[in-house]
């Protein structure tokens, strides 16, 4: 369904974002224009401050747009209330965080399937299968998270995002707490979503090696759009932050 | 350190103020206890110190103790040639002849009694100006003559009465008119007594039923004479047919027959204080448990930064002295109200205290603060300890690391043992026959029991939790089972704030067991014992004027109307050994109006003249048969000996014919001269209707409105209503404890909202709607609820149950269970488990999302 639609997955129409107001107000996000292409996995990167979970909070309708347009698929959040971005999240978009991704009390099947339970509908037994066959969960179903490595953990929180066949998935550093082994078993996931499930994924990342899954990498910087790479390397997207970003990144989230 | 801890205090006051609360509920009930007693007190003691004279003579009596009530109607007097005697004793600067009755009846025109009603009397005086006199006359003029009378203010204010108004009065003597001639006003606080003077021939004549007599006489002293100078004088000159009393004895005596009345009060309500502390000492340690949990990182930090462990320890227990500190003096100024409260809900009872007097002793300030604090002090010390256990590394750690502490297994093996113990207590008082012995083990298996569930109540989360909400998840959907999960989660917390309500819950279920076993009983007992149509008694059980059975037995449609009369006597032994003992008289037909078990002869053949009718009981004991002589000495000091003539099989139950002999009224009245009757036995003519016969008494006992026509019927109501108000007090009174213990459920909510505020903002973020977050809480509140009120039925059911079958052979023994009431405890918990999350609910779907999900 989601891989089948025309157009953009989501595209902002110069989306702002301020925190604070007058003299003090800091734009986080400036007059961005962006379009993300359904079927396709796009990272968005820059350095601590440069708006890129702030554009991927706006996006996923877990923060308020100052001015400008968000749209997900042909429906516009800023004009949406908090019943309906509810609705929207639960039903067209998946989330991986960076950690704290599960429920402790519920088992990773539980986790996995939580959406769809909200929402009173069953998730469809196949796909499920297939999204825990490919995730290499089968034999950790009945697990409490805290009886769960850090991956496989990531792994659960990416099940969870594509059970319920989302229009979108959205990551937020995905693999900021993992070692780099896991790390890259999570993004390989990711991309095989993509690849061979046709999902349609946007994550958040500081980590040049992270974007190198992508397709398409965005540069943001001050609130701005500043460059975009297709079929990125880890050496050019690490070459291209280099080119605009002279302060030293911090390994934090912003 | 101290700074730190100050500021930890301050820090976490948003998370205190619900312990707070619960220190400043259980302070404010302690203080509030101690001053409305201690007003009692002291208002009481005013009044008997202004009312007492110097020196009062009054008619020796063994048999009617001073606190008797007085069932025959018959008072102990003096002549009035003793009035001269005592003022022709050396040092007695005047003398009076007192005339003072407790137990009359004021009525208005419309027959309406205006006389005080609940515990407070109505009593009848002679009017005389004595120089200590607690009255003034502030309007009309001193009654003069048969028919005059003055009433006290309070009462002339009440019932907006006018000099010169018609009134009534009904004395042992019978009812009479009169007129208000003047009003008298207490110079000290009158606490609800309603008095109406006569001049001194009328009251003798009406009252004591003939001139020449007084109760008591009132003597002066002179100056430079002491009270007990005088006393002693006067006793010698009366000699040792009279009592003397110095105006401290007086005061002394009257005081201590209060004393016990108020110290039954006020044990009552320290009782439930306690209970109330008791919870909330369970909310408070939990409190601190959890913070202590929430601040293990900041408390390895201080360890890491070289705090000792018993510096931790402290700073802990110094922020407990300090809340506790707070919390008793805003218990105090609260308990200060709820006196104040105590004293305008007991006026409307009839007893008048006034608040500008309330009496705030030293003690009450003290036992405030000691409660205050040592409640705080001794809740926060486990948790102290806990927080100084933390290491340094903890510091370093992530934050939540699943519950630790004590394994679940010495809790099982200590709460199961505890509870073993307890079970062989309650079984032992359920079977002992000794009262006292049983009544101990009880109290022992009781508090076992109560602290053996505690213990083992984080074991039976699981289980319990799993029944009262294993049909949450199918209902209610992934929220159900989050909620459920949440509770169980960690089960010692769910467990410390369920048992809150627990204690409060077990204590309604085993009272109303009790309570419904007792209203059952006795509907039984009216059934066994009272085969009477109707029965004509006094609202108070006081005796009333003959005039009423005259009226019953002329009334058309009256079969046969049987009279009773009650007094106090002494069955003598023929070993001397002495039993005081109700000694009633009846009018023959007892043993058709009343069901009587007889073991030798009939009741007509124990009520024949110079005939007694005994107890198996009591004959038993002393080897009587009919025939044996019995000595009995009257309330009035006669003497008589009369012969068994009957033996009943003694009745041991409450309304159940005991041990007390049964006199023919004649017999009674030969040695006891004016018993009143107090209770006419009715069964209505062949083919007459009950109800019209009822009616037709009712109509023809309108002048005496004090007594009352009851069938069967009215009786069990009475009965089942006297029990339920009862209950309904202690009801009240466990309210304190509940609220107490919902405060500890919002507590918990509250406290497990923040700790998982990222997990909240990530509900949120995958889709989870604010009201189903809100329901999420509200559910998992009922859980805790329902667990503490599952276990708290079971336990007080338990109780009550043992209750029962201890006092089964002191009447209780028909069981009931009051299963209307459970179901209502059970919704009820709902209820309240729903109202404690409202708060935490309401917080918990506010939160902002991304503010949630970076939380710390």
């Amino acid at each position: 369904m989601a891989q089948n639609e025309p157009g953009p997955a989501a595209r902002t129409v110069g989306l702002s974002k301020a925190y604070g107001a007058g003299d003090t107000a800091v734009l986080a996000l400036d007059r961005v224009d962006v379009e993300i292409d359904s079927g396709r996995f796009t990272a968005i990167m820059g350095p601590s401050g440069s708006g890129k979970s702030t554009l991927m909070h706006c996006l996923a309708g877990l923060d308020q747009a100052s001015a400008g347009e968000v749209w997900i698929g042909d429906t516009e959040l800023t004009r949406l209330g908090d019943k309906q971005l509810t609705r929207l999240r639960r039903d067209r978009i998946g989330f991986v965080f960076q950690a704290f991704n599960l429920l402790p009390t519920l088992t990773a099947e539980e986790n996995i399937t939580l959406p769809g339970d909200i929402a009173g509908r069953r998730t469809d037994a196949e796909w499920l299968k297939q999204v825990i066959e490919t995730l290499g969960l089968g034999d950790r179903l009945k697990h409490r998270p805290h009886e769960l490595s850090g991956g496989q953990q990531q792994r659960v929180a990416v099940a969870r995002a594509l059970a319920a066949r989302p229009q979108l998935i959205f990551a937020d550093e995905p693999t900021g707490n993992l070692d780099s082994r896991s790390g890259s078993e999570v993004l390989g996931f990711l991309r095989r979503s993509v690849d061979e499930l046709g999902q349609t994924v946007v994550m958040v990342t500081h980590d040049p090696n992270a974007a190198s899954f992508a397709d398409l990498v965005l540069f943001l910087a001050d609130g701005r759009i500043v460059d975009r790479l297709a079929s990125p390397t880890a050496d050019a997207v690490l070459e291209r932050m280099r080119r605009f970003d002279r302060r030293p990144s911090t390994p934090a989230a912003d | 350190m101290l700074k730190a801890t100050l500021r930890s205090f301050l820090a976490h006051k948003g998370r205190l103020a619900l312990s707070l609360l619960a220190v400043v509920l259980s302070v404010a009930f302690v203080a509030g206890t101690l001053m409305f007693t201690d007003t009692i007190g002291s208002t009481f003691d005013r009044l008997f110190r202004s009312t007492s004279a110097d020196v009062s003579v009054t008619a020796h009596n063994d048999v009617v103790g001073r606190n008797d009530q007085n069932l025959s109607g018959t008072v102990p007097t003096v002549p009035a040639s003793l009035v001269q005697r005592v003022a022709q004793v050396p040092g007695v600067a005047s003398a009076y002849g007192r005339v003072g009755l407790a137990g009359i009846v004021l009525t208005d025109a419309q027959n309406k009694n205006i006389g005080s009603i609940g515990g407070a009397p109505t009593l009848g005086l002679n009017w005389s100006q004595e120089p200590n006199s607690p009255v003034d006359l502030t309007a009309g003029h001193a009654p003069t003559g048969d028919g005059q009378v003055l009433v006290d203010a309070d009462t002339v204010r009440k019932h907006h009465l006018v000099l010169g108004q018609q009134l009534r009065v009904i004395s042992a003597t019978g009812g009479f008119p009169v007129t208000l001639t003047g009003m008298a006003t207490f110079n000290t606080t009158n606490p609800g007594a309603t008095l109406v003077f006569f001049d001194t021939a009328t009251a003798q004549r009406r009252l004591l039923g003939q001139e020449g007599l007084f109760t008591a006489v009132d003597a002066a002293a002179a100056k430079g004479v002491t009270h007990e100078q005088l006393r002693e004088r006067v006793a010698a000159a009366v000699g040792s047919a009279y009592d003397v009393k110095t105006a401290e004895q007086t005061a002394k005596d009257a005081a201590q027959a209060l004393g016990t009345f108020l110290s039954v009060i006020k044990d009552a309500l320290l009782g439930f204080a306690g209970i109330a502390v008791l919870v909330g000492i369970s909310l408070i340690l939990n409190t601190f448990s959890m913070l202590v949990a929430q601040r293990t990182r900041e408390l390895g930090l201080m360890r890491a930064l070289g705090a000792s462990r018993e510096q931790v320890n402290r700073s802990v227990l110094v922020e407990a002295v300090l809340l506790g500190v707070v919390g008793s003096t805003v218990g105090l100024l609260l308990g200060v109200g709820l006196a104040l409260g105590l004293i305008k809900l007991i006026a409307a009872g009839g007893m008048v205290l006034k608040g500008s007097q309330l009496a705030v002793r030293w003690p009450t300030v003290v036992s405030a603060y000691a409660v205050g604090i040592i409640v705080t002090a001794v809740s926060a010390y486990l948790p102290a300890r806990r927080a100084a256990r933390v290491s340094p590394m903890a510091a370093l750690r992530e934050a939540d690391t699943p519950g630790r502490g004590a394994p679940l297994r010495i809790r099982a093996i200590g709460g199961l043992a505890l509870m073993l113990v307890a079970g062989a207590g309650l079984g032992g008082a359920a079977a002992d026959k000794n009262l006292g012995q049983a009544g101990l083990l009880l109290g022992v298996g009781v508090l076992l029991s109560l602290i053996g569930l505690v213990v083992v109540g984080p074991l039976l989360a699981r289980p319990v939790i799993r029944l009262v909400g294993g049909w949450f998840p199918r209902v209610f959907g992934p929220v159900g089972t989050l909620s459920q999960r949440n509770a169980l989660r960690n089960p010692r917390r769910t467990s410390a704030t369920a048992s809150a309500l627990m204690i409060g819950l077990a204590l309604v279920a085993s009272l109303s067991v009790v309570g419904s076993s007792l209203a059952a009983s006795f509907d039984a007992q009216i059934d066994k014992t009272i085969g009477a149509d109707l029965i004509v008694q006094n609202t108070t059980g006081l005796p009333f004027p003959g005039e009423v059975g005259d009226t019953v037995q002329v009334t058309h449609g009256v079969g046969l109307a049987v009279r009773g009369q009650a007094s106090r006597g002494v069955l003598v032994a023929a070993d001397g050994t002495q039993k005081k003992t109700n000694v009633v008289g009846t009018g023959p037909g007892l043993d058709k109006v009343v069901r009587i078990q007889m073991r030798d002869g009939t009741v007509d053949q124990g009520i024949a003249p110079g005939k007694v009718l005994l107890g198996s009981g009591y004959a038993d004991a002393h080897g009587l048969r009919v025939g044996s002589p019995v000595t009995i000495v009257f309330q009035n000091g006669r003497t008589g000996t009369l012969t068994v003539g009957a033996i009943d099989v003694t009745d041991p139950n409450p309304g159940g014919l005991g041990d007390e002999p049964v006199l023919g009224s004649a017999t009674l009245r030969s040695f006891l001269p004016g018993a009143l009757d107090d209770v006419v036995f009715v069964n209505v003519a062949q083919g007459a209707d009950k109800a019209q016969v009822k009616s037709a008494l009712t109509t023809a006992l309108a002048k005496d409105p004090q007594v009352q026509v009851r069938d069967q019927s009215d009786y069990k109501k009475l009965i089942r209503g006297q029990i339920d108000f009862l209950l309904q007090l202690v009801y009240g009174l466990l309210a304190l404890a509940i609220i107490i213990a919902v405060l500890g459920v919002v507590n918990t909510l509250a406290l497990s909202v923040i700790e998982r505020t990222r997990e909240i903002g990530l509900l949120r973020a995958i889709g989870l709607g604010r009201q189903q977050l809100r329901r999420m809480v509200r559910l998992e509140a009922v859980v805790i609820a329902l667990f503490g009120a599952v276990l708290g039925l079971g336990l007080g059911l338990v109780w009550g149950l043992t209750a029962q079958r201890l006092l089964a052979a002191k009447g209780l023994q028909a069981l009931s269970v009051p299963w209307s009431t459970v179901i209502a405890v059970v919704i009820g918990a709902a209820v309240v488990g729903l109202l404690a999350a409202l708060g935490p609910a309401l917080r918990a779907s506010r939160l902002n999302v991304l503010d949630a999900i970076a939380h710390e």
